[in-house]
């Protein structure tokens, strides 16, 4: 299908080789593929129901996330390259997310201890990595407030150095 | 020649159906677009590059829902250097017929497949939907180089659509463009509908939105990343987000307005820009089509861009054309 390549031998089509009617098909065809994912609820690719921060969102988040910890019990966050070997924070969470609620958080957090044995910025007493989810709440997070709530370890394992 | 001909005229002329557009404008959509689009290859070239590693958690979305497990790394290797390839020939309308369909299919895999780990972004869909549209359409029947090589008449001017920025409209130019706005506005409906429908009225009413720039800061931090600095300073201001939260919507659903044309298209374009801007300085999260305003280069005479450029650009690129054109003789 091509909407012009003719144009030339279309005789009386005004279109070059597309025809009024054959428009006003293709028109209903686009629009009709763009809203069957909102009627069918299915986001797909490229056609989407565009859900990104559409759902109603309380104060009180649970985020899956990987940090380094001492001996006295100490946490420091890595990175996103370190965690999920990605600059995407949509795609380091949502990996995270998906090996925690797959069983796959040992795995996961072996991959990450790999990539944390070569960063630079890994506290020197740093004992283990822990894949965890931490309940905050995000307004008192983003001012500066205490906001942690309830943590939870999913898979601890030690950095190779 | 029919590629000019108008529509009968005891019609009612249809919105979209019956578009005219001079080829040129469709020309400067397909460079614009197909510009971006390379670049945005150029730049996430690692994170493509990276999909060929991933073996585990494979869910695939799109064209990629035909695979039921990941490719080898040398298959997306090949699809993002083919990508590339006809990327460019996309861009110069360089052999568009094969260019502009592989360029558009390219990225629509490179795309499924990028969102087939279970974490759907929408940076992409728009943009593939614009390309699939220009890859049909005829794009490079100006400003490229088939239509460059396409046969002279014998006073050795192009057989159609010459470089000549007066040619006439045609639908078969001006339908595609439109088709695109169409794609454009109904995203952004579609985006509105989005929140309603899952948000509801506490979408507007509640501290969604609030909550919502919180969280994507707090993600970013907890995840080791750097959150907007603007950020905390704005989640304790209260009272503005039910404003913020219904002029988000508004915008999102009055989008078929940009269809009309004139200052209410470009008041809206400035919205929904504005929309992005605030998006990326509070939530750290970009949209770049938008952002670059490609978007919403359909809704515009895009071809003035170059038919309208500065006296001092107009000057210097007469003067290479004249350079070339004394060079060949």
């Amino acid at each position: 299908m091509t909407f012009g390549w003719g144009a030339a031998a279309g005789g009386r089509r005004d279109a070059g080789g597309v025809g009024r009617r054959t428009r006003i098909l293709i028109t209903l065809g686009v629009a009709g593929a763009l809203v069957v994912p909102v009627l069918l609820d299915r986001d797909d690719f490229p056609l989407s129901t565009y859900p990104m921060y559409s759902r109603s969102r309380g104060d009180v988040v649970t985020f899956a996330t990987a940090q380094a910890v001492d001996a006295g019990g100490r946490t420091t966050a890595l990175t996103l390259s370190v965690i999920g070997d990605s600059d995407d924070p949509l795609i380091v969470a949502g990996e995270l997310r998906d090996a925690i609620r797959d069983g796959r958080a040992t795995q996961r957090c072996e991959e990450i201890a790999a990539r944390a044995a070569g960063w630079s910025g890994l506290p020197r007493d740093t004992s283990m990595i822990e894949v965890v989810t931490e309940r905050h709440d995000v307004v008192a997070q983003v001012s500066g407030d205490m906001s942690l709530l309830e943590r939870r370890v999913h898979a601890a394992c030690v950095p190779a150095r | 020649m029919t590629a000019h001909a108008e529509p009968p005229r005891e019609r009612r002329r249809l919105p979209v159906v019956d578009a005219l557009a001079p080829p040129e404008r469709l020309a400067m959509l397909r460079i614009l677009v197909g510009a971006f689009a390379v670049a945005y290859l150029l730049v996430r070239f690692p994170v493509f590059v990276q999909l060929g590693d991933r073996r585990t958690g494979f869910d695939g979305v799109g064209l990629a829902a035909l695979l039921d497990r990941p490719v080898p790394g040398r298959v997306v290797d090949a699809v993002i250097v083919v990508s590339l390839f006809t990327g460019f020939g996309f861009v110069l309308g360089w052999r568009f017929r094969a260019c502009g369909p592989a360029f558009a299919l390219g990225m629509l895999a490179l795309g499924s497949y990028r969102g087939s780990w279970g974490q759907l972004l929408h940076f992409e869909n728009l943009l593939v939907i614009y390309l699939l549209i220009l890859a049909l359409s005829p794009a490079s029947d100006s400003w490229s180089i088939d239509s460059r090589r396409r046969p002279r008449r014998a006073d050795g001017s192009h057989d159609r659509s010459s470089d000549d920025h007066r040619s006439s409209e045609s639908v078969a130019y001006g339908f595609p463009i439109a088709l695109a706005s169409l794609a454009l506005v109904t995203t952004y409906v579609i985006a509105g509908v989005a929140k309603l429908r899952y948000g509801g009225l506490d979408w507007v009413l509640g501290d969604t939105l609030r909550n919502h720039v919180a969280y994507a800061a707090a993600r970013l931090d907890l995840l080791g990343g750097s959150p907007s600095p603007l950020a905390g300073w704005l989640v304790r201001l209260d009272g503005i987000w039910p404003l913020l939260a219904a002029g988000t919507i508004v915008i999102e659903l009055a989008a078929p307005v940009a269809l009309l044309g004139g200052r209410i298209r470009t008041t809206w374009v400035v919205s929904a820009w504005l929309l992005h801007v605030g998006v990326l300085v509070f939530m750290l999260i970009g949209f770049p089509f938008p952002l670059l305003l490609v978007a919403f280069a359909p809704l515009y005479r895009v071809e003035r861009l170059w038919t309208d450029r500065p006296i001092w650009l107009l000057r210097s690129t007469d003067q290479i054309a004249a350079r070339a054109a004394s060079a060949t003789r």
